[in-house]
């Protein structure tokens, strides 16, 4: 109390004042609920509940009869029948097609295809949003969409067939559009009883503690290592960015080959091949006999970043655009300080022929192949042709993800995997891979893991080299060398493709 | 005029009373007019979840003819809620005060959003007398009682201001009984039973702070306006003087989050904050409460040892959707409840989908009343409800800026910033604008202790608006009166 | 478009406007409120004019506007607090009633005086009549216009 004005003032004044701003603050904040209100009821309404696990799509799935799934060419690939409740539930044609349609049953939930396209498969959401703005002011609920997909039944079969007992995946798509014809994993499982309301119970505990894993949909999820198989990776972001052309070569490979390349004090080895006689390889003979030494050089010279951003461009790094979720492929763990994230060169250099902490799914690699079979640019994958029900027909039309690498790289990088396949030394590593009528061109790999656990047997490529229709990647796990079980898979796809083109 | 300032109270307010006359009813136009408004909603949304019901039922048993039946669901429960409004109305009337007539029909209208809530959620989810509905109209009714109550006999509020740690002491003895009695819900020592009754002493105790805050700050104000405390340069407000609030406010603040009841303590400190502002006009009370709050909160948040479901709530605000099935399941299907809405909803008992006959959320009827309601009316229906909080607002902090004394005012300023942050905790909660603390929505919410503490909340507001008698003829007081020799000027 | 549907819809939209009917009347209410709150400001109801203070607390020559209700005493809590060793802690307050002034002493020890009279009970003061609590006159005036 230091005067009779100012205790005026401090009396009187300030409580009006104080409270306006108080109620203001409170105006504001509720203002803000409002624009949060506004933001998840308008903004993000229609994602949110569209999404496979929006409760009224799980509520939805229980009741409604599904729509049905279909191949390219119009073959069932899921129906419903119905239980002795008069309750629907799912059939599905061939277990071959669990990796990829999944499942969808009552007490289990949705996975794979089912579960992706489970809001307009139990008619929650259309593929038209138009016809969803009106849905309130239908009667009768819910109209289920039938899809078509991308896939054909037979060379799915075929895939999984070939598999046989081993752990693996096919994915087999067209380049020129992104269109999935084959995406097979092993084991695979009975869907229907997994969908049976009564053997689901008991089918789904015994997938669930079964060692090999078939729910793991491997072609997506899985994440190997890749073996020589990336090196076209490496040699994308090489001869793209300059640091090679198709005419370097190394004074010190062929030294290398014998007594192992040193980086930075370790020793790079490769002693798998002796072909070479002698003579420093150019970048075709160093793709066709499989050269680590060339491409640990190449990787060295490239840099980090470039193989890492052209690595990014092929989709690594992230999920991948696609129907299903997948696992983000990475060329390194990215805990280290050199060059964008590798631990040191030692890192880099085996990077770059597919080894250290590089690690890589199915479908990319697929999409590597595809990417180089389509003259440089990434088609977006995907799994559906068209979905129609009582709105009409949607159509997925293809669609272009990006130029990764000009169309002069493409064909740089095709001729050298022309030669692997059908080159005097290529054919002693993926001869399985030749189909008798058609050039095809490719990768093999052998993903060196621990000690004492065979390798992983990988390939990627595509036909007809010239003008390609199809790319595939191929992974058998622990299938030894790339020549002794992922080539002749390849091949046996390949030709069976053929076979399924002609009709 | 009965509101008299401090030391003063007692005698004046003593004549005051003797001299009143006899009570005369006094109409309340613009409060009936309103009624009439909330009892016509009411109606139109009762009619409104009876056609959707039985065309549901129809669809379910696959009926080809759908029916439309245009009658209330439930048309018993919608009487007896009106008729009690009515009664209310009535019985302010009757008391002839000039107090507000807009509080009684927003509370109305809130409390009536809440009752078909309830009466289209799962009966069996709570309450003890016949289901969900008829639990919460129970509690209405006995709110709206007490609401009256105060609203008709709170004249004198020296009861209020002269006992205030009495207040205190009341409050925190509450809160160690629910410690000590309490009864573990979700992990959360919330209530305490009385036989077939629970209650939760904090929603009492949100009341009792707040008497307690107006009344201690109005009498101190002048030191906490005028004083400082002085450290090296700064000049920090004096914070001996604030020691007895303090103190009240970091025990039921620690009793409050032992208990784990974190919307509470949450709303306690920001009134706490808020009022002292209101009080001095001083920001830095405000800055100074704010960083004590944050750095709190960041040393909690890095020791989860100390007090594990702080770094869970503020992980699933962060990102619920990285953990949808596990901590973030609540958060995840709020919102996705608020998405399918959209703009004009799916119509009352149209959304929440149940699976397997429960709904997605379990705390629907008590923490996420707000995303219910936002499913079912859309963002408009949302609007409408913030539009009447904002209301509630508006009115108590009018109320506050006309009370006749600084206890008044603060006491005014106090109980609605009460309701006005306890309805933005939990609907931003809601919406993942803020962590989400559990606390409940007012006035919609399920539960007892809510009602009554609101009820309560409102009722005062309502008597400390009285504007007084219009005329009063000066009339020369009673006692004492002598002429006295005038001097000449 | 089931008729149905559009019947239950309509009633939906109905429930909605009804909502939206009731606070565009309540918003009515409170603009009205405003604006009467606008027309009648908050007049001053008097003044209370210190003549004489010894101890300077409140200073001689300043002036309060006084409340409907303005308690005086050497209590902080009092509406205008008077530092005078004479002076009670709750000594008197000052009534404004209508159209008059009072003024209730509760029992000081050393009385309150209106123009040199000792006041018991509640007496009426007139604007220009001189009070004095302990050592400190004081003269009671019209509100300024």
């Amino acid at each position: 109390m230091t005067g009779p004005a100012r205790s005026l003032a401090a009396r009187q004044g300030p409580i009006g004042a104080a409270l306006v701003r108080v109620g203001l603050a409170l105006a504001v904040a509720f203002a803000g609920i409002a624009g949060g209100a506004g933001y998840w009821q308008v903004l993000r309404s229609s994602d949110l509940s569209g999404a496979p696990d929006d409760a009224a799509v799980i509520a939805a799935s229980r009741q409604v009869v599904r729509g049905l799934i279909t191949d390219r060419d119009g073959r069932q690939l899921a129906w419903n029948a119905r239980d002795s409740h008069g309750e629907p539930f799912r059939v599905y044609a061939s277990p071959a097609l669990s990796g990829v349609i999944g499942y969808a049953a009552t007490q289990w939930g949705t996975a794979g295809l089912e579960q992706a396209w489970n809001a307009e498969l139990t008619g929650v959401r259309s593929a038209d949003p138009l016809y969803d703005l009106t849905r309130k002011f239908r009667a009768g609920g819910n109209d289920p969409e039938d899809l078509r997909t991308t896939l054909v039944l037979s060379l799915q079969q075929k895939a999984v067939q070939l598999l046989g007992s081993d752990r693996g995946a096919v994915v087999l798509l067209d380049p020129r559009t992104g269109e999935v014809l084959v995406m097979a994993s092993t084991p695979d499982f009975d869907a229907s009883a997994v969908a049976n309301p009564t053997t689901s119970a008991k089918a789904f505990a015994a997938l669930q503690a079964d060692p090999s894993r078939p729910l793991f949909p491997r072609a997506t999820s899985g994440t190997y290592v890749p073996g020589s198989i990336f090196k076209i990776v490496t040699a994308m972001a090489a001869l793209s960015s300059g640091a090679i052309s198709t005419s370097t070569t190394y004074p010190q490979q062929p030294a290398a080959e014998t007594t192992g390349l040193l980086v930075d004090g370790f020793r790079v080895r490769d002693g798998h091949h002796r072909a070479t006689d002698g003579t420093p390889v150019a970048f075709d003979r160093a793709v066709e006999v499989s050269c680590n030494i060339y491409f640990a050089l190449t990787g060295l010279r490239t840099g980090g970043r470039q193989l890492l951003a052209t690595a990014a461009s092929l989709g690594f790094g992230a999920q991948l655009p696609f129907d299903l979720s997948t696992s983000s492929s990475q060329v390194t763990g990215g805990g280290g300080s050199f060059q964008g994230g590798f631990a040191d060169e030692v890192e880099l250099a085996n990077a770059a022929y597919g080894q250290a902490e590089t690690l890589v799914t199915p479908l990319q690699m697929a999409l590597v192949a595809a990417t180089v079979a389509n003259d440089g640019v990434l088609m977006t994958p995907h799994l559906v042709l068209s979905a129609s029900g009582a709105a009409g027909t949607t159509t997925i039309a293809p669609e272009v993800l990006r130029r990764v690498v000009s169309a002069s790289v493409a064909g740089e990088i095709r001729d050298a995997m022309v030669l692997a396949v059908n080159g005097p030394i290529g054919r002693l590593f993926t001869a399985g891979a030749q189909v008798p009528g058609v050039q095809v061109a490719g990768k093999s790999g052998t993903a060196e893991l621990d000690p004492g656990s065979s390798p992983h047997s990988w390939f990627i490529g595509f036909a007809p080299a010239g003008d390609a229709q199809v790319a595939i990647a191929v992974i058998v796990e622990h299938g030894g060398h790339g020549s002794e079980r992922a080539s002749p898979i390849a091949g046996a796809m390949l030709k069976a493709w053929r076979a399924w083109v002609a009709g | 005029m009965t509101g008299l300032t401090s030391t003063a109270g007692t005698g004046l307010a003593a004549r005051g009373a003797r001299t009143s006359q006899a009570i005369r009813p006094r109409l309340r136009g613009r409060e009936l007019g309103l009624l009439v408004l909330v009892a016509a909603a009411l109606v139109a949304g009762s009619v409104s979840l009876g056609a959707t019901e039985r065309l549901q039922a129809a669809l379910l048993n696959g009926d080809r003819q759908l029916p439309l039946v245009l009658a209330p669901a439930d048309a018993g429960l919608l009487a007896v809620y009106v008729a009690a409004l009515a009664v209310a109305h009535a019985a302010l009337v009757l008391s002839g005060r000039r107090t507000d007539q807009v509080l009684l029909p927003t509370v109305g209208l809130l409390g009536g959003l809440g009752l078909l809530l309830m009466e289209r959620l799962p009966q069996s989810l709570a309450g003890s007398l016949g289901g969900l509905a008829q639990t919460q109209l129970v509690w209405l009714l006995l709110g709206l009682a007490v609401l009256t109550l105060l609203a008709v006999t709170v004249r004198n509020d020296a009861w209020l201001r002269r006992y205030k740690y009495t207040w205190a002491a009341v409050g925190v003895g509450l809160l160690l009984l629910t410690f000590v009695l309490g009864r573990d819900v979700n992990g959360a020592r919330l209530s305490i039973a009385l036989g077939p009754f629970t209650g939760q002493p904090s929603e009492l105790l949100k009341v009792i702070l707040v008497v307690f805050f107006a009344g201690y700050l109005s009498e101190n104000r002048p030191l906490l306006v005028e004083e400082s405390t002085r450290v090296g340069p700064l000049r920090l407000p004096p914070l001996p003087y604030l020691a007895p609030m303090v103190a009240m406010l970091t025990m039921a603040l620690g009793i409050v989050i032992v208990e784990r009841d974190l919307g509470a303590a949450l709303l306690f400190y920001a009134v706490f904050l808020l009022l002292l502002y209101v009080a001095t006009a001083r920001p830095s009370y405000v800055v100074l409460g704010l960083l004590a709050f944050v750095a709190g909160a960041a040393v909690l948040y890095q020791f989860p040892a100390l007090f594990p479901t702080i770094r869970v709530r503020i992980d699933v605000w962060l990102n619920p959707f990285a953990d949808q099935a596990g901590a973030g399941y609540q958060v995840v299907q709020a919102l996705h409840a608020f998405a399918r809405g959209g703009i004009i909803g799916t119509g009352l008992g149209a959304g929440l989908p149940t699976i397997g006959g429960r709904p997605p959320i379990p705390a629907l009827h008590t923490d996420f009343p707000l995303a219910a309601l936002g499913e079912e009316l859309g963002l408009v229906g949302i609007l409408a409800i913030l539009g009447l909080y904002v209301v509630l607002i508006e009115r108590g902090l009018r109320i506050a800026a006309s009370a006749h004394d600084e206890f008044r005012a603060l006491l005014a300023a106090g109980l609605s910033l009460v309701i006005g942050v306890q309805a933005f905790i939990i609907a931003a909660g809601n919406l993942k604008l803020i962590p989400l603390t559990g606390i409940t929505l007012p006035f919609i919410s399920y539960g007892g202790s809510s009602l009554l503490a609101n009820s309560v909340i409102v009722g005062l507001l309502i008597a400390l608006s009285d504007q007084g008698p219009e005329v009063r003829p000066p009339g020369p007081p009673r006692r004492g009166v002598r002429p006295l020799a005038r001097r000449p000027a | 478009m089931d008729p149905t549907l559009l019947a239950i819809w309509v009633v939906r939209l109905l429930f909605l406007g009804l909502l939206y009917l009731f606070l565009w009347a309540v918003v009515r209410v409170l603009l009205r409120d405003l604006r009467a709150a606008a027309r009648e400001p908050v007049r001053e109801i008097g003044r209370l004019v210190v003549l004489e203070s010894p101890s300077g607390e409140p200073a001689a020559g300043s002036a309060f506007r006084l409340d409907a209700v303005t308690t005086l005493g050497r209590d902080v809590n009092n509406a205008i607090v008077l530092e005078d060793e004479f002076v009670s802690a709750s000594h008197a307050a000052l009534t404004y009633r209508g159209r008059a002034w009072y003024l209730e002493d509760f029992d000081s020890t050393n009385g309150t005086f209106i123009n040199g009279h000792r006041v018991e009970g509640v007496v009426a003061v007139a604007f220009g009549d001189e009070l004095q609590v302990g050592q400190i006159r004081l003269r009671l005036e019209r509100p300024r216009e």
